[in-house]
This record gives C-alpha cells, sequence and structure tokens, in this order.
C-alpha cells in the first residue's frame, strides 16, 4: 500500500536539487505571495511563543524561520535574488545537511499555530510556508523519526496509531458494555457500518488506545438525544499527519477515506470528535488536498451536542461540574477552523464556574505541543521550555480544569501542568457533557 | 528654471515612470503564472466579506494584537506612510501644479508631515541597527530601502517650497532620487503595495470562508465574554438539513 507513496531519504540523491524542483513544481500564489510580502518589519515576533519564551535568541522570531525558505526561494525563483543573492540574502542550501538543519527549524522551532499570520501587518502567512516547507522535506525523506513513523502508520494502517480492526471493534464492544452495565440500558449502542444514520461519527485512534471513555461519553450522549448513528469500520480516524508533514498526498489520501466512508454508508453528515488538527484537516483541508468536492456537511461534536442542548433533547445540570473551568483554544480550531464561541457555549451549558483564559480565542497560544510536536520527542526540551507562555495564562486563571476541544492540546497541556507541576487537570468537553448530562427519567 | 531641471522634473520622471510601470506589468504576469489554489468545502462565513476585512485590516489598529499593544509603532507606521503619499505627491504638484505651493499654508504642511516622516525614518532605521531580532533579518535591500526613504523625504522636505529662482539643487536632487526610486523600487523591498492586496486577499478569503474574519469586534472585547453567546444560540435551531 505505501510504495512510492512515503518516501525514504536517500544520501546518494542530489536531494537539494530535488529539492529546488519540487518547490518549483508545488508552490502556488498564495504561496509566493506569502514568500514575496514580508516587508521585514518585525512585528511577528511578539505574537510567536517561542519568540517571547526566548527574547534573546532572534533566531526564535517567525520572520526568520519563514526567511530560511525564502532566501531559497529568492535565489531559485525571484528577479533580485537570481541576479543579485546577496542583496537579498537569498541562497540555495549547500547540501542535505543544510536542508536537515531547515527541517530542525520548520518542525522543531514551530507549531504552525499562525498566531503571527494573524499578527502580520501584510497578512503573511508564515504558517503556511512553514507547512509548505515541511511537505517538500517529507517528499525527500528528511522528516524528524516521529512524523515519518506515524506517516508510515497513517499509510499502511489507515490510522496513525496502527489500531487493527480487531483491537478497534474490541475496544468499542468493551466501551458498550461498560455503558451498558453503568446505565442500566440493555439498548445502547456504539454502532458501526450502519447504513443511512443521521451522521457518521469520526474519532481520533488516541481514543481507542488510550482514551476510551471518550467514546463511550459521546455514545451516552447520542443515546440519550435519540441519535441514529454510526461508526465505519474503515474510514473512522479523522486524524491526519499530512496538516504535520505538509504531505497533501497523504492528507488527501487520509481525508478521502473518511469522506468515502460516509458516502457508502449513505450517512447524512460527518460528525468530528474532539480534535483540532483533525477537525482542521477534515472540515477544511481535507477535501482541498483530495480534490474531492464537499457534498456532506461536515461538523465536529460540539455543535452536535450544542444541538441537542438547543432543542431540548437532552438535559444537562451545570452544578454537577462545580470545580473552575478555563478553556483553552485550539490554535487548528479557532483560528484555522473558526470555531471560537461554540465551546464556551457549550462550557456555559454544562459547568457552573467558567474563568476565560486571557489571551483568549483568536489570540490564545498554543499549547506548545501543536503542529505535530508532541511526536517529535528530539525536540521536547524546546516545548516545554517555550511552554511557559501556556503555563502564565493557565496560571492565572485558577481554574483547576483546563478545557480544550483537542486530543493532542490535552496531551501538550498535561505535559506542562506536569513539567511545571501546576495543580491542574485536563478534561474535553464531551467529559463535561457527559458528567453534567441527567440521565434519570 | 534651467534647462536640465526642466528635464529632470518631467521628461525623466515621465521615462522613469513608464519603466516602473512596465516592470510592474511584468511582475504581475509572473505572480499570475501561479496557480491559485481552489476551494471545495461548504463557506461558514463570506469570503467577500473575509477578503474586505483582511484588505481594511491596515486602517484597524485595533483588530491585531501586534498593533493594539504597540499604538506608537502604529502611529509611526502611519506617520511615515501619510510623509510618503505627501512626498509622491509633491513630485507631481511641483512641475504640474506650481501654484498650489505657492499657498504657504500648503508648503508648511506638506513640511510638517514630510519632516515627521524623515523623523520616522529616522527612528525605524536605528531600530533596525539596534534591535537584534530585526538586524538579522536585515538585508542589504532592507537597510538602502530605508536609507533612501530617510533622503527622499529630507530632499522633499526642501524641495516643497519649489524655489527654483533662489536655489536649483534642492529640487535637482528630489526629482533626480525619485527618478532613481522609479527604477529601483520594483526591484525592492519597497513594492509591498504590489503584494499586499494578494497577501491580504488569500489570507482574507481562506479565513472569510471558514467564518474566522471578520472578526466581531465584541469577541476581542473580554468584559463581553458572558453576554455575547447567546443571541448566537439561535444558528444552532434545528438546523440540521
Amino acid at each position: 500500500m505505501i510504495e512510492g507513496r512515503l518516501k525514504v531519504y536517500e544520501p546518494k540523491t542530489d536531494n537539494v536539487k530535488k529539492f529546488l524542483d519540487l518547490l518549483s513544481q508545488r508552490i502556488n500564489r498564495q504561496i509566493v505571495s506569502s514568500m514575496v510580502g514580508c516587508v521585514h518589519c518585525g512585528m511577528c515576533a511578539d505574537s510567536c511563543h517561542y519568540a517571547l519564551a526566548r527574547p534573546d535568541d532572534p533566531t526564535m522570531t517567525p520572520v526568520w524561520k519563514a526567511d530560511q525558505i525564502r532566501r531559497i526561494f529568492k535565489r531559485h525563483l525571484d528577479w533580485t535574488g537570481r541576479i543579485f543573492p546577496w542583496w537579498v540574502h537569498a541562497r540555495y542550501p549547500a547540501d542535505d545537511e543544510e536542508l536537515n538543519r531547515l527541517k530542525n527549524i520548520v518542525f522543531g522551532t514551530c507549531s504552525a499555530c499562525r498566531r503571527c499570520t494573524f499578527n502580520c501587518p501584510m497578512g503573511v502567512d508564515t504558517a503556511a510556508l512553514i507547512s509548505f516547507t515541511r511537505g517538500l522535506l517529507t517528499e525527500i525523506g528528511i522528516v524528524p523519526e516521529g512524523i515519518f513513523n506515524v506517516c508510515r502508520d497513517e499509510w499502511e494502517t489507515g490510522n496513525q496509531m496502527a489500531v487493527t480492526e480487531a483491537d478497534y471493534l474490541e475496544t468499542l464492544k468493551w466501551m458498550k458494555e461498560e455503558l451498558q452495565a453503568e446505565l442500566e440500558i440493555s439498548e445502547i449502542e456504539i454502532p458501526v457500518d450502519k447504513p443511512d444514520c443521521d451522521f457518521m461519527y469520526v474519532i481520533n485512534p488516541r481514543e481507542i488506545k488510550f482514551d476510551p471513555r471518550s467514546i463511550a461519553n459521546a455514545a451516552k450522549i447520542f443515546h440519550f438525544a435519540g441519535e441514529r448513528w454510526t461508526l465505519p469500520s474503515w474510514g473512522w480516524d479523522q486524524t491526519n499527519f499530512g496538516l504535520f508533514s505538509g504531505d497533501d498526498n497523504l492528507g488527501g489520501y487520509k481525508a478521502k477515506n473518511v469522506y468515502e466512508a460516509a458516502k457508502k454508508l449513505h450517512a447524512k453528515r460527518i460528525v468530528i470528535s474532539e480534535c483540532g488538527h483533525g477537525y482542521r484537516a477534515t472540515r477544511w483541508e481535507g477535501y482541498n488536498w483530495a480534490n474531492y468536492d464537499q457534498k456532506l456537511p461536515t461538523e465536529s461534536v460540539i455543535v452536535m451536542l450544542l444541538r441537542y442542548i438547543k432543542e431540548g433533547r437532552i438535559k444537562v445540570d451545570p452544578a454537577r461540574n462545580p470545580e473552575p473551568v478555563t478553556f483553552h483554544d485550539s490554535c487548528n480550531i479557532a483560528r484555522s477552523g473558526g470555531l471560537i464561541e461554540e465551546p464556551r457555549w457549550a462550557l456555559d451549558y454544562v459547568c457552573s464556574d467558567f474563568r476565560e483564559m486571557h489571551p483568549n480565542r483568536l489570540e490564545n497560544f498554543c499549547c506548545a505541543g501543536g503542529g505535530g510536536l508532541l511526536s517529535m520527542a528530539e525536540y521536547r526540551p524546546l516545548r516545554l521550555e517555550v511552554g511557559k507562555i501556556k503555563v502564565d495564562q493557565l496560571k492565572a486563571t485558577g481554574a483547576k480544569l483546563v478545557c480544550t476541544m483537542c486530543h493532542n492540546c490535552v496531551d501538550g497541556l498535561a505535559d506542562l501542568i506536569k513539567h511545571y507541576k501546576l495543580n491542574m487537570k485536563v478534561v474535553q468537553v464531551l467529559d463535561l457533557a457527559a458528567n453534567a448530562l441527567i440521565t434519570e427519567k | 528654471m534651467s534647462n536640465f531641471l526642466r528635464i529632470l522634473e518631467s521628461e525623466v520622471q515621465i521615462a522613469a515612470l513608464i519603466f516602473m510601470g512596465t516592470v510592474y506589468i511584468f511582475r504581475l504576469i509572473w505572480m499570475f503564472k501561479f496557480k491559485s489554489p481552489k476551494e471545495r468545502t461548504f463557506p461558514e462565513g463570506s469570503e467577500r466579506a473575509g477578503i474586505a476585512y483582511s484588505l481594511i485590516n491596515v486602517a484597524m489598529p485595533w483588530a491585531m494584537e501586534s498593533t493594539r499593544k504597540k499604538p506608537g509603532f502604529y502611529a509611526q507606521f502611519v506617520i511615515f506612510h501619510i510623509g510618503v503619499a505627501a512626498a509622491i505627491s509633491a513630485t507631481f504638484i511641483i512641475p504640474y501644479a506650481p501654484s498650489v505651493f505657492k499657498i504657504k499654508a500648503v508648503v508648511l504642511l506638506f513640511q510638517l508631515v514630510i519632516g515627521a516622516a524623515f523623523i520616522v525614518g529616522l527612528m525605524r532605521l536605528y531600530r533596525r541597527i539596534i534591535n537584534p531580532s530585526v538586524r538579522l533579518i536585515s538585508t542589504l535591500d532592507d537597510y538602502l530601502s530605508l536609507i533612501l526613504m530617510i533622503l527622499f523625504f529630507a530632499a522633499g522636505f526642501l524641495a516643497v517650497p519649489n524655489k527654483y529662482q533662489k536655489a536649483e539643487w534642492p529640487l535637482a536632487l528630489f526629482f533626480g532620487l525619485t527618478a532613481f526610486f522609479l527604477i529601483y523600487v520594483p526591484f525592492s523591498k519597497i513594492c509591498h503595495y504590489l503584494y499586499y492586496p494578494f497577501t491580504r486577499f488569500f489570507l482574507g478569503k481562506t479565513i472569510g470562508h471558514r467564518g474566522v474574519f471578520p472578526v466581531k469586534r465584541n469577541l476581542m472585547s473580554n468584559k463581553f465574554d458572558r453576554y455575547e453567546r447567546y443571541p448566537m444560540r439561535d444558528r444552532y435551531q434545528g438546523d440540521s438539513s
């Protein structure tokens, strides 16, 4: 299945030439505009958690990081850079060693959170440049091992944690039985491959491997809402390392699995469980990567939850979640996904002491684990160091629970909480919603 | 007025302007040679509204944290660019509508604006040299562009009274610099105004499509946190079709 798709590093190849050829082939007008649009004003520095956490290191600013690909673009494609390269810092990478350094910059010192993009007076999309560069490097196999391994698993097994079909079905069965026992309702189901449902639910493999309770929480809510829903046996993983590796082919392949599964099951919509990059990849980027015109409504489970509450299909009691809760906006969901108020409305219904984090919404800081950084062990020390910006935000809320609707952020925040010894716990919106759900008649 | 100055103010400027325009046309052709990405998803917001919001973002210092938290820096930006507009206007007023600069108040206003821009230019140059982050990314083009602008403002300040009877050198310097600018600008970062519509268009289109732009003003004011949510809940009422 992965023959010819997963690219491995070939030391005997002229990788610099390959890189430059790919650059010419893949670049589009949107990327070109961000390449040429920067005026080097440096305004982006104060928006980046790396630059803020390391104010004395000028290589942490978004503009410097973007300039590392920009200088190659200028030398290769731009007029002034081709004729007078020394005038505009234009330069070809000398060898694979330099490409490797570029890898460490674009994978290791940027979570592509897009905070700098939103703070650039010119509208330069530095995060898009970082993703574009990641894609070029991935194509020649110069990629962090952790990212490579997950991409391999996605190509080979269709999910990022190489969960087998047997494990998947067994976990779902186990969760169904737990729910039936807990609620003493024998009709409660976690259906798989049920056709003609109101929606097909897609999840993060982390839910199968480490957090199956989140599937049970969703199933519980769907049951009480009287929903006709199903999970697919193939195409159930909404996560997508195409977003982190910049490999649009992988992104398209993964996303298409989901879209085709929904088509096959005649589902009326696709509902995405709580996951930041999964939501962005499945709702937005995936259709474009796969050249697949969207046919079905595709939305977050939080939107479904709000609909149930609004329509009176479920009843919730916020008093069941009395602890102070704050909310962390996932970058992929807020800045790149457009779900900003929805989780707040949901929290307002299901918990009684909500405290806003500052800054928030489009200006929230990354959990420091975004952009696939959680899977790249070599950059962990820097990730934890720059996570101090997030930690300061968390501390200031005085909350005991930090809620997020992203599995990646759950792990990123939990890592920071452990490292900085905060007295906090990370939860997701459905955890709180399931706890607040009134199941008694 | 000497023949040299007359030609410099008129024919030379027109020739340089035609050169700049021609290079810009080639530059735009080059930009349009690259494919534009296609959007295949259902919209959550309006692309048009997103693009409009993105394009006028520059006039909304409250919209971005970077400008909201640094009003002084934003004020510098405004002064600098008004100075640019005034100096460019002067290059047309002097040869084609010289009577305008016979009004003392107009001359003083132009000198005030261009002089302020000159001071901002010096501040920006100082920042570029002193700030390690900005210094590291600065190219020779960045320095020369800024130094040229500072010189252009200085020359413009001296030229706007248009007293060629007393001395021609301020006007010769101003128009000489202008001609050089018109030829150099298309190859330097100064032509960022040509790219601004592109970067802003794409950001506004992408983010507007997803319903993120235009950012609602009240969402950014934290004191409204608890009040702003309720009216929007209606969006989720029975819209599952």
